[in-house]
């Protein structure tokens, strides 16, 4: 293990879709399967579980925690569900009027912790707030012009802007603004629109290939996105896009900020990479959590075995036996890294002075690893 | 109709939403035809006739014509087969050092595409030692790229 | 291994290790369904990736359809003759029908190829994309060897039966 790893917890025997760590990170909730499982973290103990989420019946896919602590969960069974934390450690479900009749791929509290947002399969993004009268979470949808399935949704940290992206190519901002909730002052002087009714298409851009996420850098007005090409996008008001490439070229699922001028991505090369903006751009800068030197792609490559066409017909049992035990060597040395399998997302663990110090994934392996940048 | 029960009744349904392959088509602002590509073509076939691969190579991964229809890439697709096939294999690690990641990114569509058609597969071992060479030189990143883009040559 | 298989074994893994990059998706067409996209014919294009054809020549052949769940793998293996053509249908055939055994088989290979398999993203978390490559280019290599080899027993087998049935009428 290479010394950017501060903690690396395995807490399912199957994939993790999603995780978030609360505010005090004291606890983290993670998806598996048709659950929500929380877990209680102690320096130097073990994670221990506090409480499992089960009233979804589908794959949950998403999970995210307000500032004040309510957990949302959604899932392909099309359902949203608000979990308010109670005194004595459980947490009380409330079902969200979603109205969406496919799944839903993912959600994201506002900065505010009063509304969020809902990406789904139908074409269609839910913003979701709370009605006192009724005692409901109830949403607004977003419809025109998406295409096909979100794959994610980001806030910018005025509360109104919402990023999305998906497999349509396109990476779209709306106005999520919310009569009621939200003012006009929030988005006073912002470059990028004039007026921010709820629903109204703020930008859009072209990418082509299918996009993985999207992350606001408010506080710079860019907006990021990685997509399944391998390519890494930053994107400002003026529509610029700048463009850059995983080293490794696998597809990139996941991005963080972790400055003004650096963003760290995962995917399924299974670590993490960090891209940096200097002078001449967005450029690579380094692997994490990557020790070994990387090696050329023709190593990397197909069966070395020159003595194969010339072996004896039949094959003695001890030299097969030799041979599945070498299988997938070549591979597996390029692949020693923390994760085992695809990152799936990033999120920020530590923050000191809007420069974040700690990320925190969670990958197809089960996984939650927690990297020093 | 036997087949009722087969019907895909979404097809019918204006609302459904649903993408089609043309709809994927990224938006050109004009098209290529035939006329226009006729120099192209024919710069490559002298090119390749006269030995001078690098500049072969370096126009077939420039500017491909993806807004064309599919009978003008069909007919491009000819003479950039026959560019391909003529290169010595010794000489291919070589030309291929010399292309940027854009331009390595349309040659490996060229050879997918080189391998779909029967023409091309008949020279299966030719396209598969430039496959190899790319490959060697650039990794996955090429064909992942390949794999999203929805420009087709 | 022979000077041109080299190459095409490396071109199919290339194109492998990019296709095998896949995400739990849920039909956007029907209600509370998670399909293989690459299976389902009159779904949404945009989930389907440029498919990827390896060809070694005519007869030798990969074809690699992606999508956003799941990869279709199809395999034409080579067939010189008629007992070439015999002995791949039934040794298939044999496999497709032991296909649960295998995880990532197909039943029924697609038209125009030999075998299929179906990669699906619950393969791709549950075991190592690279041990599911290697499993493929290995399948690839063996059959090959695997065929030529019954070729040579069946004419031997033939031979041995034709000089024990024709001894009969040698006096």
């Amino acid at each position: 293990m290479s010394n950017s790893i501060v903690a690396n917890l395995k807490l399912a025997k199957a994939p993790i879709y999603s995780h978030c760590f609360s505010q005090d990170r004291s606890l983290v909730a993670v998806t598996l399967n048709s659950d929500c499982l929380v877990f209680k973290l102690t320096p130097g103990g073990k994670p221990a579980l506090v409480a499992t989420l089960p009233d979804h019946d589908k794959t949950v896919t998403a999970v995210d925690i307000s500032i004040h602590g309510r957990i949302v969960t959604c899932s392909q069974d099309r359902n949203a569900i608000v979990w308010e934390p109670l005194s004595d450690g459980t947490y009380k479900p409330t079902l969200v009027l979603l109205r969406i009749n496919r799944a839903a791929t993912c959600v994201q509290w506002a900065p505010s912790g009063y509304k969020f947002a809902v990406g789904s399969s139908a074409r269609i993004i839910a913003v979701c707030y709370y009605e006192q009268e009724n005692d409901w979470w109830v949403s607004k949808h977003i419809k025109k012009p998406i295409k096909s399935t979100i794959n994610c949704v980001s806030w910018h940290d005025n509360g109104i802007m919402l990023a999305c992206g998906g497999t349509d190519g396109y990476v779209r901002a709306f106005s999520g603004f919310v009569k009621g909730l939200d003012s006009r002052d929030q988005v006073a002087n912002s470059p990028w629109a004039e007026k921010f009714p709820f629903g109204a298409l703020i930008r859009e851009w072209y990418h082509g290939a299918w996009i993985h996420d999207v992350q606001w850098r408010s506080s710079q007005e860019k907006l990021a996105y990685v997509a399944h090409d391998g390519s890494f996008n930053v994107v400002d008001p003026s529509d610029h896009v700048s463009t850059t490439f995983s080293p490794e070229g696998l597809p990139l699922m996941a991005l963080v900020w972790i400055n003004d001028h650096e963003a760290l991505c995962g995917g399924f090369s299974c670590h993490p990479v960090l891209f940096g903006e200097g002078a001449s751009g967005w450029q690579f800068s380094k692997n994490i959590d990557k020790d070994i030197a990387p090696s050329t792609p023709a190593s990397a490559s197909t069966g070395d075995d020159d003595d194969e066409g010339n072996a004896p017909f039949g094959m003695s049992a001890l030299k097969k036996f030799k041979e599945l035990d070498l299988k997938g060597k070549v591979s597996a040395q390029v692949q020693e890294s923390t994760h085992e399998n695809a990152i799936v997302e990033l999120a920020p663990y530590s923050v000191t002075a809007g420069n974040v110090t700690e990320v925190s994934s969670c990958g197809l392996d089960g996984k939650i690893v927690i990297y020093r940048v | 109709m036997e087949d009722w029960r087969r019907i895909d009744i979404d097809a019918f349904d204006p609302d459904s939403g649903r993408l089609t392959a043309e709809d994927l088509k990224p938006p050109y602002a004009s098209s290529v035809s035939l006329q226009e590509l006729e120099p192209k073509i024919s710069q490559l076939r002298s090119a390749a006739t006269s030995g001078d691969f690098l500049n072969a190579l370096q126009i077939l991964t420039t500017d491909p014509p993806y807004s064309a229809d599919e009978t003008t890439k069909n007919q491009y697709f000819h003479a950039v087969l026959g560019v391909l096939t003529q290169v010595r294999q010794a000489d291919i690690t070589n030309l291929v050092k010399q292309l940027s990641p854009k331009q390595t990114d349309v040659l490996v569509k060229y050879l997918y595409k080189g391998m779909s058609v029967p023409e091309g597969q008949k020279q299966g071992g030719m396209l598969l030692s430039w496959f190899e060479k790319v490959t060697q030189l650039s990794g996955v990143g090429p064909v992942v790229r390949y794999l999203s883009d929805r420009n087709t040559v | 291994m022979s000077q041109s298989l080299r190459p095409y074994l490396t071109a199919v893994r290339f194109s492998l290790q990019a296709a095998l990059n896949l995400t739990n998706f849920s039909s956007q067409v029907v209600e509370r369904h998670n399909r293989p996209e690459v299976e389902v014919s009159n779904t949404s294009a945009e989930l389907k990736l440029q498919p990827m054809h390896v060809s070694r020549n005519e007869h030798e052949q990969v074809l690699i359809e992606p999508s956003v769940n799941s990869v279709r793998v199809s395999i034409k293996v080579k067939q010189a003759d008629e007992i070439e053509q015999i002995l791949v249908h039934k040794f298939t055939r044999f496999l497709e029908q032991r296909a649960e055994s295998f995880y990532v088989l197909r039943r029924v290979p697609i038209d125009g190829f030999s075998i299929s398999f179906l990669i699906t993203n619950k393969h791709t978390e549950t075991m190592k994309t690279e041990k599911l490559v290697d499993f493929i280019i290995e399948f690839m290599e063996e059959v090959d060897k695997e065929i030529s080899e019954m070729k040579l027993f069946l004419n031997a087998r033939a031979r041995f039966v034709a000089e024990a049935y024709l001894g009969e009428f040698v006096y």
